[in-house]
């Protein structure tokens, strides 16, 4: 699920159609980040894990502020409505849940999709996997998509 | 019109839900495919249902399986709305009795194109 089984391009032509579709309503609010990424105050990160002959996971990571304006975006709130807890998990998880079951599709083989998680760090991926990272720009705000191999 | 969305994430279900209610749906909600089940056996009457794949308790293919079995839902549509994109997935949820298949993402034009193929957008929505 990275460069062996899925090109970089393609991971990033999931992701903008992702946010193009469900976050922004039209493209172009998403690209390649310039520089360092900086390392966020709040990190938040949500994944999927991909189960089958190729295992795998699939991730989002941002800091809490990026991830309460997805919130909002996806379920169309004010841009001064304060987002809640579980909106938060459930929404920051299902971009994650989304992006993942796209990367999926591109494996080799056929495997399953495991539910999404959020938590501040990503789980460590296990020795020996190839991971991916892939450095955005969400409307001036940093946003990497991990993409990791396992088996 | 009557949908069901069901859906493990309650960000898809009111996204799902609010583009079937613009275009004229009333709608009600389930976690997954066996709190969907619990609400058909109970009587709640539904034209679509908006079925999400991977879920706890009840995945959605096994809810549209079971909903294909029972002649008294025969007349419900139902569309998988879902990220589980391969060919093979397509098929097998087709096989088992679903009628339409949409992949997250989607726009809610997309959406709108599905009923429209099922005959399922109301009259004055339509084009």
């Amino acid at each position: 699920m990275t460069a062996a089984a899925v090109e970089q391009d393609q991971v990033f032509a999931i992701a903008e159609e992702v946010f193009a579709a469900m976050i922004d309503g039209e493209p172009g609010y998403l690209r390649p980040w310039e520089g360092e990424v900086p390392v966020p105050a709040e990190p938040l990160a949500a994944w999927v894990d991909v189960h089958g002959e190729l295992a795998g996971r699939a991730a989002v990571a941002t800091d809490v502020p990026t991830a309460h304006e997805l919130t909002r975006a996806l379920l169309g709130m004010g841009a001064d409505e304060p987002v809640g807890p579980e909106d938060l998990q459930d929404a920051f998880g299902e971009v994650a849940n989304v992006v993942g079951g796209n990367i999926k599709a591109l494996l080799p083989t056929q495997g399953t999709l495991g539910l999404p998680e959020v938590a501040s760090a990503l789980p460590a991926a296990p020795a020996g996997a190839l991971t991916h990272e892939l450095r955005l720009d969400w409307r001036g705000r940093p946003l990497v998509v991990v993409v990791s191999l396992f088996q | 019109m009557r949908a069901l969305v069901i859906d493990d994430s309650r960000t898809m279900r009111r996204i799902v839900a609010g583009a079937l209610e613009n275009l004229g749906f009333s709608t009600v909600q389930a976690g997954d495919g066996q709190q969907a089940l619990d609400l058909l056996e109970s009587g709640e009457e539904v034209d679509l249902a908006c079925i999400d794949w991977n879920m706890p308790v009840m995945d959605g293919l096994t809810f549209v399986t079971k909903v294909r079995a029972n002649p008294a839902w025969r007349n419900i549509t139902l569309m998988m709305v879902t990220t589980e994109s391969e060919h093979g997935q397509i098929v097998r949820a087709l096989a088992a009795g679903a009628h339409e298949y949409l992949i997250k993402p989607f726009t809610t034009d997309a959406i709108r194109d599905k009923l429209d193929l099922l005959g399922l957008v109301p009259a004055e929505e339509t084009v």
